[in-house]
């Protein structure tokens, strides 16, 4: 059961991938420590008494308002996440929309919150919140999508004949793992912005700052194995000879 | 204001009063003295003057980013045996293909590591160099 709870309180892979931030900081962003064991061998080693259950929003784990729906003390009724074995919607991908008042639309993949198999499509199952309201003024419209349910509101659309279509990930001649539609067999390719994150489009397209070392710098070899030791190679290089013989010593 | 010298709360560079920083600018406290954060100094100071030794200065070669551009460099792990094959391995190979070798299989012409005793070896590890402690 422990085990469980930590599983489902990580974050999802592609949830964290477009905004290109270091697991460890997520980690430290998101973790509440209310108690730790004090440093001592008559203390038990390793005792954290932390949050482990969250409730994943809208909001990205990392930021200061997923801390406050998440703030120590509160408890929020469990919410059920059916478990996927394969993730198969990315960034840009087109899906069209099976419930709601835009049913029937096709859209393009904003935003994966993988942890509640939401995706956010753009532009469509919006809700209209009036904010602001005065008693002279009558208050902002703002528009924000809603997510939408990966298993049952959502369905990606078959590029040969743009319907929806349900898919299997099958494996082509070249060993390759892609998503195929059922109804037609036709390869759903996985877009390019799947790779997109905030810091770059693509790997080849980031553009090289002042302060980046270049991939050649980089994946230059330069060790030489040598058979004498750190210490030895620098008297190599300076050029101290070491001519004394220690004395035998006896063990007895 | 007098000096202030707590031992509990060290005030180093940027900590302390405005008129405190003043005082040390001018009249450094002995006992406050500037915490450098372990970077070494390029040179040594002379009465008034700071002179610069360039050899000190330190040159920067690789830079403190990675582009994202740089294919992932997997290097597994350099072993003793990966040591040997790059040292012994080609010359011992090079001796039995053109016979050099007797019948117990040591070398005919030894190279400079294949003439190394135990002895030679005892006394090398305990020269200056060894790294065993």
């Amino acid at each position: 059961m422990r085990i469980t709870n930590l599983l489902f309180s990580r974050v999802g892979k592609w949830s964290k991938q477009y905004s290109n931030l270091p697991d460890r900081y997520i980690k430290r962003a998101m973790e509440q420590v209310y108690w730790r064991n004090p440093k001592g061998i008559q203390y038990k080693p390793n005792a954290v008494i932390q949050r482990k259950k969250y409730l994943f929003t809208l909001n990205r784990p990392w930021t200061a308002e997923f801390r406050q729906d998440n703030a120590p003390g509160k408890r929020h009724p469990k919410v059920f996440v059916e478990p996927i074995k394969e993730w198969s919607f990315f960034r840009g991908d087109r899906v069209e929309i099976l419930v709601g008042k835009d049913k029937g639309k096709q859209g393009i993949v904003k935003q994966i919150i993988e942890e509640r198999n939401w995706v956010i499509v753009e532009g469509l199952n919006c809700e209209l919140k009036q904010l602001g309201n005065d008693k002279d003024f009558s208050g902002v419209y703002i528009r924000s999508e809603k997510p939408l349910l990966v298993t049952t509101e959502i369905a990606l659309v078959d590029p040969s004949d743009l319907t929806a279509t349900p898919i299997e990930w099958r494996f082509t001649e070249d060993g390759q793992k892609v998503r195929v539609s059922t109804r037609t067999g036709r390869i759903i390719p996985i877009p390019a912005t799947a790779e997109e994150t905030i810091d770059y489009k693509t790997k080849a397209t980031y553009k090289e700052q002042p302060k980046d070392t270049g991939a050649n710098e980089v994946t230059d070899i330069t060790f030489v194995p040598k058979l004498c030791t750190f210490e030895m190679d620098i008297m190599e290089n300076m050029g101290i000879k070491e001519d004394r013989i220690p004395a035998k010593s006896y063990w007895y | 204001m007098e000096k202030r010298n707590f031992r509990k709360f060290p005030i180093y560079n940027k900590r302390g009063t405005r008129i405190f920083k003043q005082q040390q600018r001018e009249n450094p406290d002995p006992d406050v003295p500037i915490h450098k954060r372990g970077v070494r100094d390029i040179g040594y100071q002379e009465g008034d003057k700071y002179i610069v030794i360039p050899e000190k200065i330190p040159e920067l070669i690789l830079k403190p980013y990675v582009s994202y551009r740089t294919p992932d460099v997997i290097q597994s792990e350099f072993t003793a045996e990966d040591l040997f094959n790059v040292i012994y391995a080609p010359k011992v190979l090079k001796d039995f293909k053109e016979g050099k070798l007797d019948a117990d299989g040591q070398p005919l012409e030894p190279s400079q590591e294949e003439k190394m005793t135990a002895e030679e070896a005892k006394i090398k590890a305990r020269q200056t160099g060894s790294d065993i402690f």
